[in-house]
């Protein structure tokens, strides 16, 4: 039993967040909405600066959490680039996404002349950008797609990993959220008092931190059980992202509440975290419909459970 | 290697064995020592000493004091197996887990002999004296006495909320020395409850018979050789003995297995499942998952010697596992419908395990540390101590 992640993929998150610090954090995202051409043009020269380009999280469990903890970094600053899918294209591929039922729909979409499409059953289509982005507050850059290719089955494995992938990418704004909330109470005077020391608020804290904390554990437990049974961890892969959307809602919900007005206004960075992450949160699908094909998977794949799920695996234990 | 989640070969053969003795030495229905049935105690104490026979009551402990020397992780395995099917050494599991070590780390010579084989042969049951009517989670208002006496101390007082005190054979008691203030005037006694002077009354609760009691200490005679560790060393030996629980009970393995129990029985009607219930049934899973990482996560701390770490982890498990317990309860009854608020018995679904679950589930938040104290504890470490409040200053 070994729960810590392997040190490359540490020493990576390190340089990665060091990189996009360096080029201004969540200014970034902030800066992109004015000026979106800069999203491929800073952020590409960083990437490959940082080898993602050679980076395929196919390859084993350390090129897998290699890849998550750049994700869960660009999650941590909403980095405004289609990040998990340019990781996913692995050397020499077209950038993943997640899709499900038409209209495609991918955040930065337009970036990329070819996409990898996959819906939650591991077929996968070729697409391309089929319009301007949506340009809205929630979603400046959500783009549709269209299908230019065949369907091909067989890519459950990919699927998993795109899950799982994206769980890391919203823990990295689960946490970061929680930072913001932290340093925020523990400034704010209210009442003679730091708004930490209010019971109500200690609390809320609390309960943020015991959900970012096991999120972080799901994401990890699940690298280590894709890498093990590949396509076979699809329902923990899927899952993982369910559990990954219920936790950060909330503590993005609690994050900026406990802001007060500030928390809405474009100079605090929690607004920002708010308004960017909104497309990892409803793209492909959104939390009540990923619970339904959460239970499809758990029918037919299975999920490590300490006792089976299923009546056919019974005769290994009870 | 990193990220690795097997428990070895070690481990899978442990909770093989622990698996194949339950089957065939618990009977099917088996929910737990505490029932109107002697036998269920009985099947608990035999159950021990078997373990103990084995070398698997113990496995934990140090070899010198009749252990296996076992790692953090067997002891995972054991209380997620044990736990799991409704806890088959009953009241025992306290005593394994931290009274003995407590004893281990602090005892004299001639307490380590009196208490320590009986323990690790699967013959004593312990209770802990703790609570009081007035001293709940703020423990260390306790008011029970130990007055100097001139051949020992004289103990008075009431304790309150104590588990299996009807059937234990000691008590692990908390109690005031005059002379010191605050936790420094805690000590610890080490008394068999046929002492002159204890009276045990139980409370009817909804968790069934043997769980609460009062206990009541009327000038309660107790020798020197009584007093674990240093007159006043009694909050930092719960403290410390505390630690040796950090992860508490492992919970969240009969949640798995109730789970299970249901998935596989409902597996050809799960489409008639109506989409909302899935979907709980689903998170279930998900929140069951996370509680046993978060615990796992409190082991592997243990296990790098990081006491300030896993003392805030133990708190953020306990918070997920509690919680997960409950969720689970709710969501068994709302798969199961009103048939699972049967009583226990051959004919009650499941034998009667979910309702014993949903019972024993609504204790969770409160045993052993109310949730409220365990959030207290993660914010303490995630935003600082609030100071104390103020007076208003100024006009």
């Amino acid at each position: 039993m070994d729960l810590a992640l392997p040190e490359v993929a540490e020493q990576f998150a390190l340089s990665a967040e060091r990189a996009i610090v360096a080029l201004g954090g969540l200014e970034l995202a902030r800066g992109a909405e004015a000026d979106p051409a800069r999203r491929a043009d800073v952020l590409l020269g960083a990437l490959d600066a940082l080898g993602v380009p050679d980076l395929d999280p196919r390859a084993d469990l350390e090129s897998a959490a290699t890849a998550a903890e750049l994700v869960r970094i660009a999650g941590r600053y909403v980095v405004p680039f289609p990040v998990v899918g340019y990781v996913m294209a692995g050397p020499g591929g077209v950038p993943a996404a997640l899709a499900s039922a038409p209209p495609l729909c991918v955040d930065h979409g337009d970036l990329f002349a070819r996409w990898s499409v996959c819906d939650f059953s591991g077929t996968s289509t070729e697409a391309r950008p089929a319009g301007a982005p949506f340009s809205s507050r929630l979603a400046p850059f959500v783009t549709p797609l269209e299908a230019v290719g065949p369907p091909k089955g067989g890519h459950e494995g990919d699927v998993a990993l795109l899950c799982t992938l994206w769980a890391s990418y919203l823990l990295g704004v689960a946490e970061h959220a929680l930072e913001l909330a932290v340093a925020h109470v523990k400034g704010r005077v209210q009442f003679g008092r730091p708004l930490a020391e209010l019971q109500s608020v200690r609390f809320e804290i609390a309960d943020a931190t015991v959900a970012v904390d096991g999120l972080r554990e799901l994401v990890r437990f699940t690298l280590w059980r894709v890498a093990q049974a590949k396509e076979e961890a699809l329902a923990d892969a899927l899952a993982a992202r369910l559990g990954a959307l219920d936790v950060t809602k909330p503590v993005l919900r609690v994050a900026q509440q406990l802001h007060g007005a500030a928390g809405l206004a474009t100079e605090y960075d929690i607004s920002v975290l708010v308004r960017h992450v909104q497309p990892a949160l409803r793209l492909p699908v959104d939390s009540d419909a990923m619970s339904d094909i959460v239970f499809g998977a758990l029918g037919t794949h299975g999920f490590a459970t300490l006792f089976p799920l299923h009546s056919t695996e019974a005769g290994r234990s009870e | 290697m990193a990220l690795d989640y097997e428990f070895g070969e070690q481990g899978d053969q442990l909770r093989s064995l622990l698996r194949q003795l339950i089957a065939e030495r618990i009977p099917a229905g088996y929910l737990g020592a505490f029932s109107e049935d002697p036998e269920d105690l009985a099947i608990a104490q035999r159950f021990c000493k078997e373990l103990a026979a084995k070398g698997l009551l113990t496995l934990s402990w140090p070899k010198e004091f009749g252990g296996q020397d076992g790692t953090l992780w067997d002891q995972t395995v054991v209380r997620e197996e044990m736990w799991a099917h409704h806890e088959p050494r009953g009241a025992q599991y306290m005593g394994l887990n931290w009274v003995g070590p407590a004893i281990m780390e602090f005892g004299t010579a001639h307490q380590k002999a009196t208490h320590l084989p009986p323990l690790a042969a699967g013959e004593r049951i312990w209770c802990q004296g703790f609570s009081e009517p007035d001293a709940g989670s703020d423990l260390f208002a306790l008011s029970t006495r130990a007055v100097p006496h001139a051949d020992g101390w004289r103990i008075s007082g009431q304790k309150i909320w104590t588990s299996y005190a009807e059937m234990a054979d000691y008590c692990f008691l908390a109690a005031k020395v005059p002379g010191a203030d605050g936790p420094g005037s805690i000590s610890i006694f080490l008394l068999p409850m046929d002492r002159e002077g204890i009276e045990v009354r139980p409370i009817s609760s909804m968790l069934g018979p043997h769980h609460l009691n009062e206990c009541f200490f009327d000038n309660v005679w107790a020798s020197p050789d009584e007093v674990l560790g240093e007159i006043g060393q009694g909050s930092a030996i719960i403290r410390s003995s505390l630690a040796y629980e950090r992860v508490g009970i492992a919970r969240y393995a009969r949640c798995d297995r109730l789970l299970s129990l249901v998935a596989r029985a409902l597996e050809d009607d799960a489409d008639a499942v109506p989409a909302a219930l899935r979907a709980r049934w689903s998170r279930a899973l998900i929140k069951v998952r996370t509680a046993r990482l978060l615990a796992y996560r409190c082991v592997a701390a243990q296990e790098r010697g990081d006491k300030s770490a896993s003392a805030t982890m133990a708190s953020v498990a306990r918070i997920a596992v509690t919680q997960c317990d409950q969720e689970v309860a709710e969501t068994l009854f709302q798969l199961l419908g009103p048939g699972v608020l049967q009583a226990r018995g051959p004919d009650a679904p499941f034998f009667g395990a979910m309702e014993d679950h949903w019972r024993y589930a609504q204790a969770s938040t409160v045993a052993a540390g109310a949730i409220e104290i365990q959030r207290e504890t993660v914010a303490r470490a995630v935003l600082g101590r609030p100071e104390v409040p103020r007076r208003a200053t100024g006009a």
